[in-house]
C-alpha cells in the first residue's frame, strides 16, 4: 500500500520534472537556434556586399566564401541581360542544378522576385543536397541575399546560401547532455531523500533551496552580473556611468534623508512609548492605535494628503495662507511624510523595550533619593539606548528603501531609490538602474547588519517572564501636560491626514474648486475596478502560499539540524534587507528571458509577494515554534504520525497566531507594495497602486483618494479579519510552554 | 486490551553526538547491552548526564545509535523512524497537545491508526476510566492538575495497545505525595496490562519501589543490572552502593582470603566479611560499605570505631545519628527508638557492624 504510493509519486515527480527539464531544454536550443540564424543571416549579407563587379572575379570570389561562412554551400546567380532575370553563374553545382530543379521552382522564383526588391529571404521548403566537393550532404532553408546594381534600384546578381548548420548541431548534443546530466543529478537527490529517514524534511529543505536559488540569488546575481557586462563583454562602463558626482548626490540624498527621518521618527516614537509604557495618561491604548495605524497604510495616501494640505494648490498653504512660493517638495515635505509613515516603527521597538525594563530599577532609583528627572536620565535612558539606536537604525533602513514617498514629493531632491526607478523606466537603463539600487544596498545592508547582530544583541531587556503591572510614575505633572500635548498634536495631525483622504474623495477639483461631489466615487471605481481586483486577486493568491511556505521554513530551520542551515536561512532574509527597487530590477533581468519567462505574468508578481514577505513569516513562525516543548511533536510521531501528519494536526494548529498573522501581513504587504512592484505589473496584471500613482501624476486627486481609501478600507479589513481569528487563542498560547 | 508481551534487546548501542566545534565527540552511550524480558518493568537509573535518557530515546527512535542493534520482539528497529516502533513513550513534559482536549488527546493515536468511530470513543472511554479521568474528558489540558495530565499522558500511550511502555522520567514534574500514588498506579496498570516496560528516572526510591530490574548507569555505562534488593545489598561498585541509597565506607587491607571468607584490617582491628565484589585479591586496598541500618552504636571501646554523636535527627519510626568518626561523618539508623538506648548528641561513642550485612568493594 504504502509502496504502491510511493510508486505513483516517484513517477508523478519524474513526469514532472522531465517534463520541465525538456521544456527547458527545447527553450534554450529555440533561442540558440534563432541567435545562430541571426548571425548567419549577418554574415552572408555582409559577404554579398564583398560581391566583384565584373564576372572575372566571381571564382575566386565565391571560392573565399568557404572562410567567410565555414561550411556554407553557396551559388551566385547573375543577372542574364537577354532575359533580364537572374541566371546561375558560378559556386556549388548541386546548388546549380537544384535552380533549375522543377520542384524548387517556386521557391526560387519567390527569391529571386525578392531580390529584384533588394529583400533578403529564406525558402519555404528545406532542401538536401548530396555531399560533393569536399562538402557533406546538408540540408536546410536556402537564404537570398541581393546585391544591389549601381542605380541601387534593381539587384545585379543575388547569393543563394545553404548553411551547414553544424555548429548548431554540436550546441543540441551539449544541452541535451546537460539536461539529462540535471535530470541524473535531480533523481539521485530525489532517490536519496525518499529512501531517508524523513522524507518530508528532506523535500521541504530541498524546495526551499530551489526556490531560493531561483528567485533570490539568481535575480540578484543576474543584476551583479549585468552591471559589470557591457554589450556583451565584461566591462566597468556601467559603474563609470553611475559614480559620477550626480549619482553619488543622489547617495547622499539618501542617506541624510535616512538620518533626519531616523532622528525625527525615534524621537517620536521614544515619546509615544514612554508616554504610554511609563505614565498613567488616560487613552493610552488609543494612542497605542493612533502610533501604530500609519505603519499599515498604503503607500502615496499619506504623500497625497499632505499634497492636498500643503502641495501648490493646497487647502493650507494657498487656500489658508496664500502662500506663493513655498514648496512642500523636497527634503522638509519627505522628511515629515516619512516620519509619520515609519514612527510607528521605532515606537513598536521602542515600546516593548520599555515594557521589559523591570520599573522596580526605577524604584530602586528613587528609593536612592534620586529626583525623577535623574532617574529618567541616569536609569530609564542608558537601559532603553540600545533600543533607541536599533529603532533609529530600522527606520534608517526603512526610509533608504521608500520609494513611494520619494516619487511623488521629492520635487528635485535626488535619492537613490527613484533614480534607479527612472533610469530603468525614463532612460531603458537596466544597467544603470541595478548599480544604483546596488549603490544603495551599501548604507542599507551597513545598518541592518548593525541593528541586528551589533545593537540587537546588546539589550539590558530583563525577562522576568510576568511583566510588572505596576506602574512608577516618572513624569511630573508639568512635563505629564506637555508630553500631553504633544502627543495630542501630533495625533490630530495624523487624524487630520486621513481625514483629508477621505475628504478628497468628494471635492470636484482640489485647490481650484471645493465644490462637493459624489461622481469621483463611480469615475475610479470604474477605472480603477481592474486594478482592484488584480491587486486583491495577486495578494490573496500570494498569502497562503507565503503562510505555508513561512511555517515549513520555520519548522526546518527550528527543528533540524542540516548542513548549508545557515546559508538557507541567510538566503530567506536576503529579501528583507534588500529593497524593494533591487528585487524589481533583478526580478526583470532574471525573468525577462528563457527559460524563466515570467515578465508580464501573475506569476511573477505573486513569487515576488511571496519571496518577500517570507523572511518576516518565518521569524514570526520560529519565535512561536521556539516557545513549544518540542516533545509535544515527539508525542505525535511517537503516537505512529509521520512529519506531514505532525505539521498538520499538531504544529500548524500550535503555531496557528503566527500562522494567521502572517498571512495576514503578507497579504496587506502585498496589497500596499510599489517598489518592486512597480516593475512588474503589465496591463494584464495592474496594481491599486501604481493605478493611485497614476492618478496622481495626472493631478486626479479625487480619483487616486478614492482609491486609497478603498485601499485602506481592504487593509482594516484584513487586519481586523486576523484579530477576530486570533483573539481567542489565549488558552493555546498559555499552555504551549509546559 | 492485554496482548501478547515482547522483550527490548540492546546490542552494543553506542551513541556518539557530534560535538558542534567538529572536535572531541560526547560519547552519551557506551556498548549498552541488556535485554527487557516480555512482561518486565526495567528501570534506567543514574544521575543527569549518565545516557539513560539518551538510550530511551534510541529505544523510540528520535535518536539514531551510532553503533549497535536495537530489538522490539524479533524486529531489528534500530533504523526504523519512531512513528514505525511498536510502543508508546510517556514524556517528561508530557508532551499533551494543548490544543485538544482530554479526550481528542487520548484518542490522537487511534486517529492516526483510522480506528473506526464507535471503536475509538469504547476505547477512549475505557482508558480514561482505566486511569480515573473519565469525567475530565472535555477539559483543556492547559487546565488539569499535573498529576491529571501525567494521567493523561499515559493513557494517550496505552489505548495504542504498544508493545512496549517507554517513560521518561515521568513523575519528575509531581510533588513528593502525588508521586508516590501515581508510582503505584503506573505499577500497577503495567502489571494488569502484562506490558514491557522500559522506565527512566533518577530517583532511587522510585527506581526501587517500581523495578523488576534496575540497570545503574554513569557516564553513559551499565554499571550493574540487578533486582532493586540485589543492587541495595550487593552493589558490585562505591558508585553504585552510593546512589541507591544513604552509605558509610571504610578502607580496609585484605588481610587473607576468598570466595565468601574474607579477612581485613580495618581501623587495626581484623574483621571477617562473607561478602564481596568480583576482582578482589589479598593485599588488594579495598572499602568496607554499611548501610545505617546495619550499624550499631556502642559505648567507647565495644565497638570498632571510635567517634562522637554530632546531631540526632528524630524520624518517629527511627532516629538518624550524625557521628564524626575519624574516616569522616557516619550515618547511624536507630530503629524504634522508644525501646532502646540513644546515645544524646555530644556523647563519646563506638560504631561497629552486624557482620553478616557489611560487604567488601573494591576501592
Amino acid at each position: 500500500m504504502i509502496e504502491k504510493r510511493r510508486l505513483i509519486r516517484l513517477v508523478a515527480v519524474v513526469t514532472v520534472f522531465l517534463a520541465a527539464d525538456l521544456w527547458v531544454c527545447t527553450t534554450l536550443r529555440g533561442s540558440f537556434r534563432g541567435l545562430m540564424a541571426e548571425s548567419e543571416t549577418k554574415a552572408i549579407g555582409l559577404f554579398s556586399k564583398t560581391a566583384p563587379s565584373g564576372p572575372a572575379q566571381v571564382a575566386d570570389w565565391l571560392s573565399s566564401a568557404k572562410e567567410a561562412l565555414p561550411g556554407a554551400r553557396v551559388l551566385w546567380l547573375a543577372a542574364d541581360p537577354a532575359s533580364g532575370g537572374l541566371v546561375p553563374a558560378g559556386g556549388d553545382a548541386s546548388l546549380a542544378a537544384l535552380a533549375t530543379d522543377s520542384a524548387a521552382k517556386a521557391d526560387f522564383d519567390k527569391g529571386i522576385d525578392s531580390a529584384h526588391y533588394l529583400e533578403p529571404s529564406t525558402s519555404a521548403k528545406s532542401y538536401a543536397l548530396p555531399a560533393a566537393g569536399g562538402f557533406l550532404a546538408a540540408r536546410g532553408r536556402l537564404q537570398f541575399a541581393p546585391v544591389p546594381d549601381e542605380s541601387g534600384a534593381d539587384a545585379r546578381g543575388a547569393l543563394v546560401v545553404l548553411s551547414a548548420g553544424a555548429v548548431a548541431a554540436r550546441f543540441d548534443g551539449l544541452i541535451i547532455a546537460m539536461g539529462l546530466i540535471a535530470a541524473a543529478i535531480f533523481m539521485a537527490i530525489y532517490l536519496v531523500i525518499s529512501l531517508s529517514r524523513d522524507p518530508f524534511m528532506g523535500f521541504a529543505i530541498l524546495g526551499l533551496f530551489a526556490i531560493v536559488l531561483v528567485f533570490v540569488a539568481y535575480p540578484l546575481f543576474e543584476s551583479v552580473r549585468l552591471t559589470f557586462m557591457k554589450d556583451g563583454a565584461l566591462s566597468l562602463a556601467v559603474w563609470k556611468e553611475i559614480l559620477t558626482p550626480g549619482y553619488l548626490g543622489a547617495l547622499w540624498g539618501s542617506i541624510r534623508l535616512g538620518m533626519v527621518t531616523a532622528t525625527f521618527s525615534t524621537f517620536l516614537g521614544f515619546v509615544f512609548a514612554f508616554v504610554t509604557e511609563r505614565t498613567s495618561l488616560k487613552g493610552r491604548k488609543f494612542m497605542t492605535t493612533m502610533a501604530t495605524l500609519p505603519v499599515i497604510s498604503p503607500p502615496f495616501s499619506l504623500t497625497l494628503s499632505i499634497i492636498l494640505l500643503f502641495g501648490n494648490n493646497g487647502l493650507i498653504t494657498k487656500q489658508l495662507f496664500g502662500l506663493k512660493h513655498f514648496s512642500i517638495y523636497g527634503l522638509g515635505g519627505l522628511s515629515v511624510v516619512q516620519t509619520i509613515c515609519m514612527f510607528p516603527i521605532a515606537f513598536l521597538t521602542l515600546s516593548s523595550v520599555l515594557k521589559g525594563i523591570d520599573s522596580t530599577v526605577e524604584d530602586a532609583s528613587l528609593d536612592l533619593r534620586a529626583s525623577r528627572m535623574r532617574t529618567f536620565r541616569s536609569i530609564t535612558l542608558p537601559l532603553a539606548l540600545p533600543g533607541v539606536l536599533s529603532a533609529w537604525l530600522l527606520v534608517f533602513t526603512n526610509s533608504l528603501a521608500d520609494f513611494a514617498n520619494p516619487l511623488l514629493l521629492a520635487g528635485s531632491y535626488r535619492v537613490l531609490s527613484t533614480e534607479a526607478y527612472m533610469a530603468v523606466t525614463g532612460q531603458n537603463n537596466l544597467g544603470g538602474g541595478a548599480a544604483l539600487s546596488l549603490l544603495l544596498l551599501l548604507p542599507t545592508l551597513t545598518a541592518f547588519f548593525a541593528q541586528r547582530y551589533w545593537i540587537g544583541r546588546k539589550s539590558y531587556v530583563t525577562v522576568t517572564g510576568k511583566p510588572s503591572t505596576r506602574l512608577t510614575e516618572l513624569a511630573s505633572p508639568a512635563v505629564r501636560f506637555a508630553l500631553a500635548a504633544f502627543v495630542g498634536l501630533c495625533i490630530a495631525f495624523i487624524i487630520s491626514l486621513y481625514g483629508t483622504i477621505v475628504a478628497g474623495c468628494f471635492v470636484k477639483n482640489w485647490g481650484i474648486d471645493y465644490s462637493f461631489t459624489l461622481s469621483n466615487i463611480p469615475e475610479a471605481l470604474s477605472r480603477g475596478w481592474k486594478s482592484i481586483l488584480d491587486t486583491v486577486t495577486l495578494a490573496a493568491a500570494a498569502t497562503p502560499i507565503a503562510g505555508i511556505l513561512a511555517m515549513i521554513a520555520a519548522l526546518v530551520v527550528v527543528r533540524k539540524a542540516f548542513p548549508g542551515k545557515r546559508i538557507l536561512e541567510a538566503l530567506i532574509m536576503t529579501p528583507f534587507a534588500v529593497p524593494g527597487t533591487l528585487i524589481g530590477i533583478s526580478y526583470i533581468l532574471a525573468f525577462n528571458k528563457p527559460p524563466l519567462l515570467l515578465v508580464g505574468t501573475a506569476a511573477i508578481i505573486v513569487i515576488n509577494y511571496v519571496v518577500r514577505e517570507l523572511p518576516v513569516g518565518l521569524e514570526g513562525g520560529a519565535a512561536s515554534l521556539r516557545q513549544i516543548d518540542p516533545s509535544i511533536e515527539e508525542a505525535a510521531r511517537d503516537l505512529g504520525a509521520d512529519t506531514p501528519t505532525v505539521f498538520r494536526t499538531v504544529v500548524l494548529p500550535l503555531i496557528r497566531p503566527a500562522f494567521i498573522s502572517s498571512m495576514s501581513y503578507t497579504f496587506v504587504r502585498s496589497m500596499t507594495a510599489v517598489s518592486a512592484i512597480i516593475f512588474l505589473i503589465s496591463a494584464r496584471w495592474y496594481h491599486l497602486t501604481v493605478q493611485i500613482y497614476n492618478f496622481s501624476e495626472l493631478l486626479r486627486f479625487g480619483l487616486a483618494s478614492v482609491l486609497s481609501t478603498v485601499l485602506i478600507i481592504i487593509v482594516l479589513l484584513a487586519f481586523g479579519l486576523m484579530r477576530l481569528l486570533v483573539r481567542d487563542d489565549g488558552l493555546t498560547e498559555k499552555s504551549v510552554s509546559q | 486490551m492485554k496482548k501478547n508481551s515482547v522483550s527490548v534487546r540492546l546490542e552494543g548501542v553506542t551513541k556518539r553526538f557530534r560535538n558542534t566545534k567538529g572536535r572531541e565527540d560526547i560519547v552519551a552511550v557506551k556498548a549498552s547491552d541488556f535485554e527487557v524480558a516480555p512482561g518486565e518493568l526495567v528501570t534506567l537509573l543514574g544521575p543527569s548526564g549518565c545516557g539513560k535518557t539518551t538510550t530511551l530515546r534510541m529505544i523510540a527512535g528520535f535518536e539514531l545509535p551510532s553503533a549497535g542493534r536495537i530489538l522490539i520482539g524479533d524486529q531489528d528497529v534500530t533504523m526504523l523512524t519512531p512513528d514505525k516502533r511498536d510502543k508508546a513513550t510517556v514524556f517528561q513534559s508530557y508532551g499533551l497537545f494543548p490544543h485538544m482536549n482530554v479526550a481528542d488527546n487520548v484518542a490522537y493515536g487511534l486517529r492516526i491508526r483510522k480506528t473506526p468511530k464507535e471503536e475509538m470513543a469504547r476505547k477512549v472511554k475505557e482508558t480514561l476510566e482505566l486511569v480515573g479521568l473519565a469525567d475530565l474528558a472535555d477539559r483543556a489540558p492547559g487546565r488539569l492538575s499535573g498529576g491529571q495530565q501525567q494521567r493523561v499522558a499515559l493513557a494517550r500511550s496505552l489505548i495504542v495497545e504498544p508493545s512496549v511502555l517507554l517513560l521518561d522520567e515521568p513523575l519528575s514534574n509531581l510533588d513528593a505525595l502525588l508521586r508516590e500514588q501515581m508510582r503505584v498506579e503506573i505499577r500497577k496498570i503495567q502489571k494488569a496490562l502484562g506490558i514491557t516496560a522500559v522506565y527512566v528516572t533518577h530517583d532511587r526510591v522510585e527506581a526501587m519501589s517500581l523495578s523488576d530490574r534496575v540497570i545503574v548507569m554513569k557516564d553513559g555505562q551499565i554499571m550493574q543490572i540487578g533486582s532493586p534488593q540485589e543492587i541495595y545489598e550487593n552493589p558490585v561498585t562505591r558508585f553504585v552502593a552510593g546512589f541507591v541509597g544513604k552509605v558509610a565506607f571504610f578502607p580496609a587491607d585484605i588481610a587473607s582470603g576468598g570466595e565468601r571468607n574474607w579477612d581485613c584490617l580495618l581501623n587495626g582491628k581484623h574483621v571477617h566479611v562473607e561478602r564481596a565484589s568480583a576482582g578482589l585479591a589479598v593485599g588488594s586496598k579495598a572499602v568496607v560499605m554499611a548501610r545505617p541500618e546495619s550499624l550499631r552504636l556502642t559505648e567507647r571501646g565495644a565497638g570498632l570505631i571510635e567517634g562522637r554523636v554530632r546531631m540526632n535527627v528524630y524520624l518517629g519510626n527511627s532516629i538518624e545519628s550524625f557521628v564524626d568518626t575519624p574516616y569522616g561523618e557516619v550515618l547511624v539508623q536507630v530503629d524504634d527508638p522508644a525501646s532502646r538506648k540513644v546515645f544524646p548528641e555530644g556523647s563519646d561513642v563506638a560504631v561497629t557492624f552486624e557482620p553478616d550485612r557489611i560487604r567488601l568493594l573494591p576501592e
